[in-house]
């Protein structure tokens, strides 16, 4: 498989939906496998709010996995052998597009807390701009799980005409209340830790980990299952040599203190605020009085809605919401639930019948 | 397949269609190359799922019985029953909903009073025919009818039977099936309105 990876500066002035503006941005991206001539083999993937633009393959940097490899690749459901993959970093993001952690070109200092509030629009509206970059007038299909999703169901609503199929996988049109309160409680931990220092913590030479290892052990748990947690860790007790701190007793804790800790180390705490603000407000009902039919109404593209029967983060019935409006605005719409006992990480595990429906979908 | 042109027949040009129970898609997908309908089927095999998608009808993954209420809001042309209202738990409420998001239906269904089911019950045994191919211990079927039986519902429930079809085994209307559909039809084909 042909992997590239670039960053690419557009000099034109980004004009956000917040009402701020970036003066110039940074994309960075991955492509696998190659442009056809016509330049209609094209496929975008858009990640989910802890990813990043490796979504497959190995990294040349630190040969890391990608985190959608089991979905991308030669002869996988979606077959580079066939499509031209892209996926971009979200801007917002640490994961080498213009973000908190990049420098801004108007003082030369890191952006910071000062980096402006984004959107699951903006980031369509930059995806468009790469893809106008790459030449491609058309995708043959957006898809992305979770936040993923909610830019695959933007991409439908913001540009018709440009984009084939769409495939909106563990997601929502609308975060549900107990989301927003989850994603509260992750960032009042990192608010409240003592170097946060109002965002400002990398000018102060420092890092806000515990409230950011805090946040992430949260999260983590409700992308996860109670039956996946059940069956992986049940209520084993951790073995006295691969502990990760004296305080743990189960294996379960010992796992959300790993995890937690890697996370902590390698993500940016101004990204985890960004990201999970994007998610709440992330609501393409409300230019239409709450009515997400006519939100819909303008989509030409097909849809593919798929939920999880484990997620409970955003659960089978927020996919079939949106199934049923768009059926509402009379759009091609297919609404279909899946087992994937990882609760919401589901959409990042491959099975027999996922694998068949998406190839279904892309090929039909 | 004779039932499909029935329903071809009674489906108007460029229609909002909902399909339950719609299998592989393929009566959506020849009514979307006939009448250029715009349709939408319900399904709840995996396997006929996949088949939905691979031949581009759009399809949701529902139990009939359980989520027909979620179209309670929507305005169909026509809904369409085909093969399937044995199968629900409860088919007057469902027959009874679908009138109320369509303004009318088309209900195919295998008769029970066939004399061939009516003999193999005589001789004590469960009925296996070309309409009902599935034995009792695999069958899907809770609340088989016979012709008799629904129209008596439609009848008590004030439904109207617009148009009706008694097919026989080959799926033909013949004056057997005609004369005496209760005992000669294998299958009914109804167009229903309500009130």
């Amino acid at each position: 498989m042909k992997v590239t990876s670039k960053k690419i500066k557009f000099e034109n002035a980004l004009s956000l939906e917040c009402g701020s503006t970036l003066p110039s941005f940074e994309l960075m991206f991955e492509t696998y496998g190659e442009l056809n001539k016509q330049n209609s083999n094209a496929v975008l993937v858009c990640h989910a709010f802890s990813g990043n633009h490796h979504a497959a393959g190995e990294s040349n940097l630190d040969s890391s996995i990608g985190w959608w490899d089991q979905m991308i690749g030669p002869n996988k459901a979606i077959d580079t052998n066939k499509y031209f993959v892209v996926c971009s970093n979200n801007i917002g993001g640490c994961g080498g597009s213009s973000g908190p952690t990049t420098i801004n070109p108007t003082n030369e200092e890191v952006y910071g807390a000062d980096f402006p509030v984004v959107s699951v629009v903006d980031w369509v509206n930059t995806q468009k701009i790469l893809m106008d970059y790459l030449g491609i007038s058309k995708w043959e299909l957006v898809l992305g799980g979770s936040l993923g999703g909610m830019q695959a169901l933007q991409w439908a609503i913001s540009y018709p005409e440009n984009i084939n199929k769409a495939g909106i996988f563990a997601a929502a049109a609308q975060a549900s209340t107990q989301n927003i309160a989850m994603n509260e409680v992750a960032r009042e931990s990192i608010r409240k830790d003592e170097n946060f220092y109002d965002g400002h913590y990398l000018k102060n030479n420092t890092k806000p980990k515990k409230g950011l290892k805090t946040a992430r052990m949260l999260g983590h748990i409700t992308y996860l299952s109670e039956e996946h947690m059940d069956l992986r860790f049940g209520r084993k007790f951790q073995d006295n040599e691969s502990k990760i701190t004296r305080d743990v007793d189960f294996e379960i804790e010992n796992y959300l203190q790993y995890k937690g800790e890697k996370f902590s180390d390698a993500f940016d705490a101004n990204t985890y605020i960004l990201m999970t603000k994007a998610m709440d407000n992330f609501d393409p009902s409300s230019n239409e009085d709450g009515d997400l039919k006519k939100a819909l109404t303008n989509i030409k593209s097909k849809l593919l809605i798929i939920g999880f029967k484990t997620d409970w983060l955003f659960p089978p019935k927020k996919g079939k919401e949106i199934q049923l409006a768009a059926m509402e605005a009379g759009i091609k719409s297919s609404f279909v639930v899946l087992d994937g006992k990882h609760g919401h990480d589901s959409f990042l595990f491959m099975s027999d019948r996922y694998f068949k429906i998406i190839r279904s979908f892309i090929e039909s | 397949m004779p039932i499909t042109e029935i329903i071809k027949k009674w489906i108007t040009e460029g229609a909002n269609v909902i399909d339950f129970g719609c299998g592989d898609g393929s009566l959506l997908c020849d009514l979307k190359d006939s009448k250029n309908i715009n349709g939408y089927g319900i399904e709840i095999d995996p396997d006929q799922i996949e088949l939905c998608i691979e031949n581009g009808v759009s399809v949701i993954e529902q139990d009939i019985d359980q989520g027909i209420q979620d179209f309670s809001s929507f305005n169909f042309d026509i809904a369409i029953m085909a093969s399937s209202i044995q199968c629900l738990k409860n088919p007057d409420v469902a027959l009874d909903k679908m009138l109320d998001i369509a303004d009318c239906c088309i209900v195919t269904l295998p008769n029970f009073g066939h004399w061939k089911c009516r003999l193999d019950v005589f001789l004590g045994r469960m009925p296996v025919t070309k309409s009902l191919p599935v034995t009792w211990y695999e069958t899907n079927n809770y609340h088989l009818c016979t012709i008799k039986d629904f129209e008596n519902l439609c009848e008590e429930r004030g439904f109207i039977l617009n148009k009706r079809k008694y097919l026989n085994t080959n799926y033909k209307e013949s004056w057997l099936s005609s004369l005496r559909p209760n005992l000669f039809a294998a299958e009914g084909v109804y167009l229903i309105e309500k009130e």
